[in-house]
């Protein structure tokens, strides 16, 4: 399938964005959600821009990476940017609207091992609120809200369950 | 003024702890004295007047005579008890009649304080000991099994920088934080404060760079085969457990970043804290990484 779609535009409002040797570390300001995209996935982030086709990310992605050419790792970077958030325009896929898993690419186009490992991923954690970031607090120590507990859980007379 | 301003001072105390001035205040300043041992690792006198953030603590007394809303009937006699108060600031942050309660409130409160509003700093809760040079760095949250791991890499001869916080600075050295480990010694939850010397230990005076990042947990028969992180996998590893993570990310990103440039980053669950300290120290000596 050769599409002419363009990929969606990504979004750069409230993101801080740090680069790396391999990858692209995002900070959603908005969610306080943190990504870490792998180089596949930073490739296709960064080509997201409104006008290059997904064909023509397709070829980018073989030349610079080394990956067969095929559209099915574009939809599924660009399926994984839109799930966190980092993309301003639909990222639906034309016609079918289905994006195959990540495991059916990996098995049409042969790739094994290592060389799995240039299928685009983008690992997420929330950020924590300072309070569960720190020590929690044993069952029966005092409490204002469940963050402070290791239950996570600040019941009656306000100690930690 | 505030309605807290205007109540019966009568004595207080500043500290500055990693560029951060604190005051405290109190109606009773015989509870200074008590308030030193809970005062953060690394604090000094200040002395200023005007401070960053602002602790008042009311202490109660056993009276005939008080409000209801601060008092509780105890006793056979039937005597009013006053609660104790701490404010954080303008907001309550606990009400107790346990003077010993309101003691720990007021040092975790501080110590969160301090960690998540340091200057220069990134506070990562973590424990951290150095080995030939340069630190190992193993974040987590509490009961994850962290301190029991620095404690036997401690005993396997590593120098011990702190069971806590890993803090950094802005090139990503990690600093001593030496306050006694926080064993829980019995299945009871209960921590027990150790000194590092009990433990056959020996304190780090001196910052180090950070040699390995250990990003495990304690699972009951399991045994140490971890993986490789990515440097960005490393980051988040370590972000999962910043304290000032959401108030200053873009600073912080840009310190863990500089961490695992230059660190090897592991993960994986180990179970018995001996045997993977040793294997930790092992892997660390032969410069071995895993696959």
């Amino acid at each position: 399938m050769n599409t002419t779609v363009t990929m969606p535009q990504s979004r750069s409002e409230q993101l801080v964005i740090q680069e790396m040797a391999d990858e692209t570390l995002v900070y959603d300001l908005d969610r306080h959600k943190a990504h870490c995209l792998n180089k596949t996935a930073s490739v296709v982030w960064s080509h997201c821009d409104g006008t290059t086709t997904v064909s023509e990310m397709a070829e980018i992605l073989h030349r610079d990476l080394n990956l067969p050419v095929d559209e099915e790792v574009v939809w599924l970077a660009i399926s994984q940017l839109g799930k966190a958030k980092l993309l301003d325009g639909p990222a639906q896929k034309p016609f079918t609207g289905a994006v195959p898993a990540r495991r059916e690419v990996m098995k049409r186009m042969g790739l094994i091992g290592a060389a799995a490992m240039l299928l685009p991923v983008i690992t997420s954690i929330v950020a924590p609120a300072a309070v569960s970031a720190a020590s929690c607090k044993a069952k029966g120590k005092g409490c204002t809200t469940g963050a402070e507990c290791c239950s996570g859980v600040c019941g009656p007379g306000n100690l930690c369950l | 003024m505030l309605k807290l301003d205007r109540l019966g001072w009568a004595a207080g105390l500043s500290f500055r702890a990693y560029g951060l001035t604190i005051g405290v205040r109190t109606n009773t300043a015989s509870i200074l004295e008590r308030l030193v041992p809970h005062l953060p690792y690394g604090w000094e006198v200040s002395g200023v007047e005007t401070v960053d953030h602002l602790f008042s603590m009311l202490v109660g007394h056993t009276t005939e005579h008080a409000t209801p809303s601060v008092v509780r009937r105890v006793g056979p006699a039937g005597k009013r008890r006053r609660f104790n108060l701490l404010y954080d600031g303008i907001l309550l942050d606990i009400r107790t009649l346990d003077v010993e309660e309101l003691l720990e409130r007021f040092e975790s409160s501080v110590r969160l304080k301090v960690a998540e509003h340091a200057k220069r700093r990134v506070f990562v809760h973590a424990g951290v000991v150095g080995w030939r040079g340069r630190a190992i760095v193993v974040p987590g949250r509490s009961f994850s099994g962290k301190t029991s791991l620095v404690a036997a890499m401690v005993r396997a001869g590593a120098t011990y920088l702190s069971d806590e916080y890993a803090v950094f600075d802005r090139r990503g050295h990690v600093f001593p934080y030496l306050k006694p480990l926080s064993l829980r010694l019995g299945d009871d939850e209960k921590q027990t404060h150790v000194p590092v010397e009990d433990l056959g230990g020996v304190a780090s005076a001196v910052p180090l760079q950070v040699g390995h990042v250990i990003a495990t947990r304690f699972v009951e028969g399991a045994s140490w085969r971890p993986r490789n992180l990515t440097e960005g996998e490393a980051v988040l590893a370590m972000l999962a457990h910043t304290v000032p993570a959401r108030r200053d990310p873009a600073a912080v990103l840009e310190v863990l970043n500089r961490v695992a440039r230059r660190a090897v980053a592991l993960k994986g669950s180990r179970g018995d804290a001996d045997e993977a300290a040793a294997e930790i120290l092992a892997r660390v000596d032969s410069g071995r990484v895993a696959r």
